[in-house]
């Protein structure tokens, strides 16, 4: 039953062109959202008591990082489903949320490094979250290599779902073990389960920040998976009528 | 809630806080860093897919 | 049992196999002192950080052709029908790997601690540890080489030095347990039950790649 409804809507056609019609309403929308709240963020909101205004970085690192973590969490989900049903588009969406997941991570570890400048005096510490997050980064660009190494793409894709699935296992593990070393940085300002340490004028622009970045990244996933179904599938008639 | 925290764009270029010190300097490069990271991305991309494009035409 | 004696004898008779491994390890582990001016005390301070990546480094060297050859000269595929769990085999392997290179390189691991922190006690701490340990790598090791069966150890190196992160961070609460004088007894507990649970799983994913590679 999951498999045959999965089988029907998951092909890259109808993914293709669904996505085709949702990619400049999420564009804009977000783009709109992301420009906005970095507005609101950068100009708006007072200055921080204890980091003065290099804590408007906040507003740049904080959905990067948050973003980083997911596309690979979204990437597990994906791996899993691609070993279990076999659905090609998932095994297609691995292989493209991988690059753009190893931008993101970029992105947090170098706004991060920045920000430690005027906050903590330094760019670099071997702090619990900075080594994780750049361990991330590395295991994002081992799986680009893993898959790039591989001419069969049956085959790569297969070993990248693998190593996806191990990896994301042992995420949460590098996290708690690096954090159990040691810690410089500080803890998360917002989470689930808890009332935000931040005030609701810092708060509001950061949520709409992460929002607007998940967007635009969504985007880039978009576009990333279109051009792997575009590589792969070129042989495909529906493809040529598509281009 | 909504005032700003600058009074002209020199200040908010320069963001020099209350103990003294000048963060603008981190805060633009950063803002510079993301910016233009996302930009060169969907450059890329939108290359990539527009050669296919052409390729498998 | 058979399988056994069979990889043992086919690794024995290798000996760049089991034998280059451990005489790169004493390398290793003879150089790091070069590096530093003789009679310095400092020799202590770095000694079990070198110890532990000198392990990582040569279990990884260790397992690079742990498949590749069987799979050049067809004698994988043959035993991938022959037998039907491939993952015992896989199993096996590792643990004659283990018997023939992890044990020797903890035993000279240890001797190496006996020699430079000139206490008996900690030698004695640090090989079972290192036997743990050097499992531990072999296994994750080789679900590394097997990924990248035909592509070079450097790939299999990227992918699964990551994986085996947390356990240096154990490895070094464990030295400052040794130094300080507690009890570690809990660090080797742990380290135990991460080596049952990849024992159990790992030689399954890694039989899942071989096959992959064989299709």
């Amino acid at each position: 039953m999951i498999k045959k409804f999965i089988h029907q809507f998951a092909s890259p056609k109808t993914y293709l062109f669904q996505v085709d019609r949702a990619y400049p309403y999420i564009f804009y929308a977000s783009l709109f959202v992301y420009i906005g709240s970095l507005f609101w963020g950068l100009f708006l909101t007072s200055e921080d008591f204890v980091q003065g205004n290099s804590y408007r970085i906040i507003y740049l690192h904080v959905p990067a990082s948050f973003i980083s973590q997911s596309l690979y969490l979204a990437m597990a989900f994906a791996s899993a489903i691609f070993l279990i049903w076999k659905v090609k588009l998932s095994a297609y969406l691995v292989k493209s949320i991988a690059p753009i997941g190893a931008v993101t991570t970029f992105i947090a570890l170098v706004s991060g490094s920045i920000w430690g400048i005027p906050t903590w005096g330094t760019w670099w510490a071997w702090d619990a979250r900075i080594i994780s997050t750049l361990i991330l980064f590395i295991m994002y660009l081992g799986l680009i290599s893993l898959h790039d190494s591989f001419t069969d793409y049956e085959k790569a894709d297969k070993f990248l779902a693998i190593l996806v699935i191990v990896g994301s296992v042992n995420i949460p593990i590098i996290k708690m073990s690096v954090e159990w070393w040691s810690t410089l940085h500080q803890t998360a300002s917002i989470t689930v389960t808890e009332k935000p340490a931040i005030d609701a004028s810092m708060l509001y622009p950061l949520f709409g920040s992460i929002i607007g970045f998940s967007g635009i990244v969504f985007c880039l996933v978009i576009l990333s998976s279109k051009l792997q179904i575009l590589l792969r599938e070129k042989n495909k008639s529906w493809v040529k009528d598509y281009v | 809630m909504f005032n700003f925290a600058f009074d002209s764009i020199g200040e908010a270029f320069m963001m020099q806080s209350a103990n003294g010190q000048y963060h603008g300097i981190y805060v633009w490069s950063v803002v510079f860093i993301v910016l233009t990271s996302l930009l060169v991305t969907f450059f890329i991309y939108k290359r990539k897919i527009r050669n296919i494009g052409k390729k498998i035409k | 049992m058979k399988l056994i004696n069979f990889e043992f004898l086919k690794l024995r008779k290798k000996s760049r196999g089991w034998l280059g491994p451990i005489l790169v390890f004493i390398l290793i582990m003879t150089a790091f002192p070069l590096t530093v001016e003789i009679l310095n005390k400092n020799l202590e301070q770095a000694f079990f950080s070198i110890l532990w990546i000198a392990t990582l480094l040569v279990m990884m060297l260790a397992t690079e052709d742990i498949f590749l050859e069987d799979y050049n000269d067809g004698s994988l595929e043959q035993m991938a029908i022959k037998y039907d769990s491939l993952s015992g085999l896989v199993a096996t392997k590792i643990f004659v790997y283990w018997v023939l290179i992890g044990i020797p390189i903890s035993l000279i691991g240890a001797l190496y601690g006996f020699g430079i922190t000139r206490s008996s006690e900690s030698a004695l701490q640090i090989l079972p540890i290192l036997l743990i340990t050097t499992y531990i790598f072999l296994n994750v090791f080789s679900f590394g080489n097997a990924l990248s069966l035909t592509k070079g150890s450097i790939l299999g190196t990227l992918i699964t030095m990551p994986l085996v992160l947390p356990l240096l961070v154990v490895l070094g609460k464990v030295v400052i347990a040794i130094n300080l004088g507690i009890s570690f007894l809990g660090f080797l507990f742990l380290l135990l039950g991460i080596l049952s649970i990849i024992i159990l799983i790992l030689p399954m994913i890694i039989s899942f790649v071989i096959k992959a590679h064989l299709e």
